[in-house]
């Protein structure tokens, strides 16, 4: 039997019926849903173990935060990083990136400097980007992306020069599935330009193996909310000479070495850059989330998504009226935008929601790609470890029954 | 009829449905006899803040009582404002000021009509309040 077979049942959220069907859920790409693992971590930690995490020489505080340090190490592995100390708490992948969009442009960026972004990232991606570059006089070119989905690398080529400082590309999109080939953009990134290479791994990390040492690349960021943790932590990995060299960009208790009156010297990495009490038993639920994921096995987490976008491919490309946003590469995520022409994305996901199914409407912060798509907003399906054949089977027909209605 | 008889009137129909699909439905067809509203107002002036597809309300004062036009590109909120906009036409500015029953506790229309949802349905009755809040004062 496959791992996947019996898997709603550590998630009690598929217990509840949602206006008396059964909850299909697929919308992960926004958040996940949590096991029973995770839940009872946090809430064993809440009951039995709770105190701030590197104050008190204590038994509560030394038991919080070894399990908080822990989760480095857990996540050290999950990656593939060569220390632990690479891995940086924050509060999401937003946070994430406007903490690099800063410490970077401030310590390694000036006027006229170029930054390369592509036309699919989510606003996460963009915005950041943007308020630094107005505040350094920074220049934003984005990638094309061909009608296939997939990025246009001749014209990331023809963009990279001496002056691009910073290349910062999704890993998966959160709107059609696309996974570009990262360590060809790495490549080229490395033979024709000095930038450094981030990549928003926001819905990659969830969904397959990464290995950032293998990818070559020198950040990478993401949020536990997505991959069954919970919400309010995030993680920045980043390559140890590039952190060390970094400055933080909020200050506060434990992530000092010494303060004074007139100056502060900054605890060494990680710490320098939490700032404050950090999200601990977040951190610890994260740590919970990669037990689960490394116990069911990355390669299996790959593959079972494999499966669900091939059977998404199947049966969700010729509904008749549906038209579908999805990467048409042989290798994507199982992630597929749809739109019905002349009906409202927020009436079809009214009615899917009639039939249990849960998805995304609008334009799932991703505003200019859609604006390029000349479409005003999709519904979105995303699928994950504890989706199967039978809940786009579920999706499949609801739609049908629900543009019927609507046309 | 007053804005108490409307809502009850209008219970009592949401009520024979047995789901919110069937409301939804029941909405859609309130959407679609509601082609009375020029798409030349759909104008930001007239647009309703916050609803997550677009709304247009257009007030209107004609023998001391006021009335609502309405319009969404959407047709599940196009029926919901239809009927929220016919509740308080041709209502005295006052009795639309005075009147205090709370849509979001009178229908079970699902999420769409939640407290929680405090945008779409919530900022559309808040700008017909307003409206006739600003006629009486």
């Amino acid at each position: 039997m496959s791992k996947f077979s019996d898997i709603k049942k550590d998630f009690p959220i598929f217990e509840r019926d949602i206006n008396g069907k059964k909850l299909t859920y697929l919308d992960s790409g926004a958040t996940s849903q949590k096991p029973n693992s995770v839940i009872d971590k946090m809430n064993d930690i809440y009951k039995f173990n709770n105190a701030n995490v590197h104050r008190g020489t204590y038994v509560l505080s030394s038991e919080t935060t070894s399990e908080y340090e822990s989760v480095r190490y857990k996540l050290q592995s999950f990656l593939n990083a060569s220390e632990s100390d690479e891995i940086i708490f924050t509060k999401g992948t937003t946070e994430a990136l406007n903490f690099l969009a800063n410490s970077i442009a401030n310590k390694f960026m000036g006027e006229g400097d170029e930054i390369i972004l592509s036309e699919i990232e989510h606003h996460a991606n963009i915005i950041p980007w943007q308020m630094v570059a107005e505040k350094y006089k920074l220049t934003i070119n984005y990638v094309k992306v061909n009608d296939d989905f997939s990025l246009d690398l001749d014209d990331l080529s023809s963009k990279l020069s001496s002056k691009t400082k910073v290349v910062s590309i999704v890993g998966e999109s959160n709107l059609s599935g696309m996974l570009p080939d990262i360590k060809e953009i790495n490549n080229l990134v490395r033979s024709n330009s000095d930038a450094l290479l981030i990549i928003d791994g926001a819905q990659l990390v969830p969904h397959r193996k990464v290995d950032v040492q293998d990818l070559g690349i020198d950040f990478l960021v993401f949020s536990g909310h997505k991959m069954l943790g919970p919400t309010g932590i995030g993680v920045v990995w980043g390559k140890k000479e590039l952190l060390n060299s970094l400055d933080p960009v909020y200050g506060g208790g434990d992530m000092i070495e010494e303060v004074h009156y007139d100056k502060a010297t900054w605890a060494p990495v990680p710490h320098k850059f939490e700032a404050g009490t950090p999200p601990y038993v977040e951190a610890i639920g994260l740590g919970a989330a990669v037990d689960y994921l490394e116990n069911l096995g990355m390669s299996e987490v790959e593959k079972h998504s494999d499966e669900l976008r091939e059977y998404g491919r199947k049966v969700l490309l010729d509904i008749d009226g549906v038209n579908v946003i999805h990467a048409e590469q042989d290798i994507a995520g199982c992630t597929f935008g749809m739109y019905v022409d002349g009906v409202h994305a927020a009436d079809l996901s009214l009615m899917l929601d009639t039939h249990g199914v849960a998805v995304r409407a609008g334009h799932h912060c991703v505003q200019p790609f859609h604006r390029k798509l000349g479409i005003d907003a999709t519904i979105r399906s995303t699928a994950y470890i504890y989706n199967d054949k039978e809940d786009i089977d579920t999706l499949k027909s609801a739609l049908i029954s629900s543009v019927e209605i609507l046309r | 009829m007053s804005i108490r008889e409307k809502v009850d009137e209008y219970k009592k129909i949401l009520d024979i449905f047995p789901n919110d699909q069937e409301k939804y439905q029941y909405l859609i067809e309130k959407a679609k006899e509601n082609d009375s509203f020029p798409l030349e107002l759909r104008l930001d002036n007239f647009k309703v803040n916050g609803c997550q597809s677009q709304v247009w309300l257009v007030p209107e004062e004609k023998d001391e009582k006021l009335f609502f036009n309405s319009d969404s590109d959407a047709l599940i909120a196009k029926g919901l404002v239809t009927l929220i906009a016919s509740i308080y036409s041709d209502e005295k500015a006052e009795d639309i000021v005075s009147s205090e029953i709370d849509l979001m506790e009178e229908f079970e229309l699902g999420v769409i009509l939640s407290p929680a949802r405090r945008n779409g349905a919530y900022s559309m009755l808040k700008t017909i309040k307003e409206y006739a809040k600003n006629l009486v004062s």
